[in-house]
């Protein structure tokens, strides 16, 4: 990235707080909200703990004719986008639609909207069928609708590159404002909904999923009761901009998006993701013209199995050397579960609020580490903050790194 | 033969199936403003056809899915129910 692009706008709905500020707070105080599963139809699976989003008043933040033809997920997603908007201050010019574009990453998709459709279908028969099945259910669906409602015409892009895909999401959108074809700004981001029914029982086939039963108990990556991860709904929306539009129109820079890489190593195959992981990172850091050095903080995939998190402490070890030890990592996302796609851009969110706030939030629920890292746990960690490291990795086998900059 | 569809329950199938709400009296009184122009996309009016036929247990002849007015919906909706086809 010639020009790197900056982040001028955030919008959040996640289980520990819907809107940015909410998310902050909770997050910096490592507020703890996986709980038990209450969402329709779910309380007889054997996934008991997750990270729900409540209090989320659909008819509130969309309009009917979205709560109708569209999934809980698409709601999260174009709600999350009105609030970085908003942030960003960023007005849409109707002379310029084409400056614009939308960028979203998803890997669980509409499930509850799809599941009530073919409940029609076995139940009913196929004329029973609502034709907004053919578009609300898929992976798409949330960068289609954003990009209508808001008039957005530039690059809009769907990437389904698994778990990691909200971080290459975020480096597409700062690609197609960087090659300089005229896109002034991207609504980027992940949300997912996978908890319903459905979608809960595809994630059953995970080995990797926690079935414990105490919230306090049930994500607790890099300590010997590590046990797999507790899955959440929800997800974060960012504005990324161009640099020179962003100061032209005065508006401000939260963070800008330095450096990201991104591999492939085979699903579960969590001991291999050691050496993609490391991969990733260094891609990063060369996008980003740093130095392992400059890296002062990193928010940790930390999947939470004990394999997967002895590769990710690899990773660190192979890339940092002994300072490995000594970086500050965290992983928030304890407190909340993984939203999927939504995690690693909610860790987005968090790391630029710990970038101006200069403090890095804790890891909830996790006391102590069994690895050699400076796991931070217990209480907000103040720090001069210049550079962040977030990290993720997905089930089927994706490893990413974003470089985030003050 | 079934009932003829009133602009009522027009109005209705429009809410339920595509969430938009518009007055009744509107699309009376206005029978040939595009439903586009209240935010009814084709697959929206697709889904009130397939509710319709349902709801009265008939198919309804005509390509009433493609109709890009009230107006000319109603027309070819009653005339298939008048037929009872």
């Amino acid at each position: 990235m010639n020009t790197q692009a900056v982040v001028t706008g955030i919008g959040v709905v996640a289980p520990n707080g819907i809107g940015a500020d909410a998310f902050w707070k909770a997050t910096r105080e490592g507020v703890a909200v996986l709980d038990a599963v209450t969402r329709e139809g779910c309380q007889d699976l054997p996934l008991r703990v997750a990270g729900e989003v409540r209090g989320f008043d659909v008819s509130a933040v969309v309009e009917d004719r979205y709560t109708v033809q569209t999934d809980r997920f698409t709601h999260f997603a174009m709600a999350a986008a009105d609030q970085a908007l908003a942030d960003s201050g960023l007005r849409f010019d109707e002379e310029a639609p084409f400056d614009i574009g939308v960028v979203t990453a998803a890997c669980s998709g509409g499930g509850e909207f799809g599941q009530r459709e073919l409940q029609h279908l076995w139940g009913k028969g196929p004329r029973f069928v609502g034709p907004y099945q053919s578009i609300a259910w898929f992976y798409a669906a949330s960068t289609g609708q954003i990009s209508i409602r808001g008039g957005f015409k530039g690059p809009c892009g769907v990437v389904a590159s698994d778990e990691a895909g909200g971080l290459d999401a975020i480096s597409h959108a700062c690609r197609n404002i960087t090659r300089g074809t005229g896109t002034r700004a991207v609504v980027v981001g992940a949300a997912e909904a996978p908890l319903a029914p459905y979608s809960g029982v595809c994630q059953l086939g995970y080995e990797e999923l926690s079935l414990e039963e105490d919230p306090e108990r049930a994500y607790l990556p890099f300590t010997r009761h590590a046990r797999g991860f507790a899955p959440a709904e929800g997800g974060a929306m960012l504005v990324v901009e161009d640099p020179r539009h962003a100061a032209g129109r005065g508006a401000e820079v939260q963070a800008v998006i330095a450096g990201h890489g991104a591999t492939f190593t085979g699903a579960s195959r969590w001991a291999e993701s050691r050496e993609g992981l490391g991969r990733a990172i260094r891609d990063a850091l060369a996008e980003a013209a740093c130095a392992p050095g400059d890296i002062d903080v990193v928010f940790a995939d930390a999947l939470g199995t004990p394999e997967a998190d002895r590769a990710e402490a690899g990773a660190l070890a192979d890339v940092f050397g002994k300072r490995a030890a000594k970086i500050p990592v965290t992983a928030p996302k304890t407190g909340t579960g993984r939203a999927y796609c939504g995690a690693p851009v909610l860790d987005v969110a968090a790391a630029v609020f710990a970038l101006r706030h200069a403090v890095v939030p804790p890891t909830p629920n996790v006391t102590d580490t069994c690895h050699d890292l400076d796991l931070v746990t217990g209480r907000p960690r103040p720090a001069e903050l210049r550079t962040a490291l977030v990290l993720s990795r997905g089930l089927m086998g994706s490893n990413s790194a974003l470089v985030v900059r003050a | 033969m079934s009932k003829e569809l009133t602009y009522g329950e027009l109005a209705a199938l429009m809410k339920s199936n595509a969430g938009i709400t518009v007055d009744a009296g509107l699309l009376d009184g206005h029978p040939e403003t595009p439903f586009a122009e209240y935010g009814l996309d084709s697959l929206g009016l697709l889904g009130i056809v397939g509710a319709l036929e349902n709801d009265r247990g008939i198919p309804i002849a005509g390509d009433a899915d493609s109709c890009k007015t009230p107006g000319a919906f109603m027309d070819v909706v009653n005339t298939s129910l008048k037929a009872g086809v």
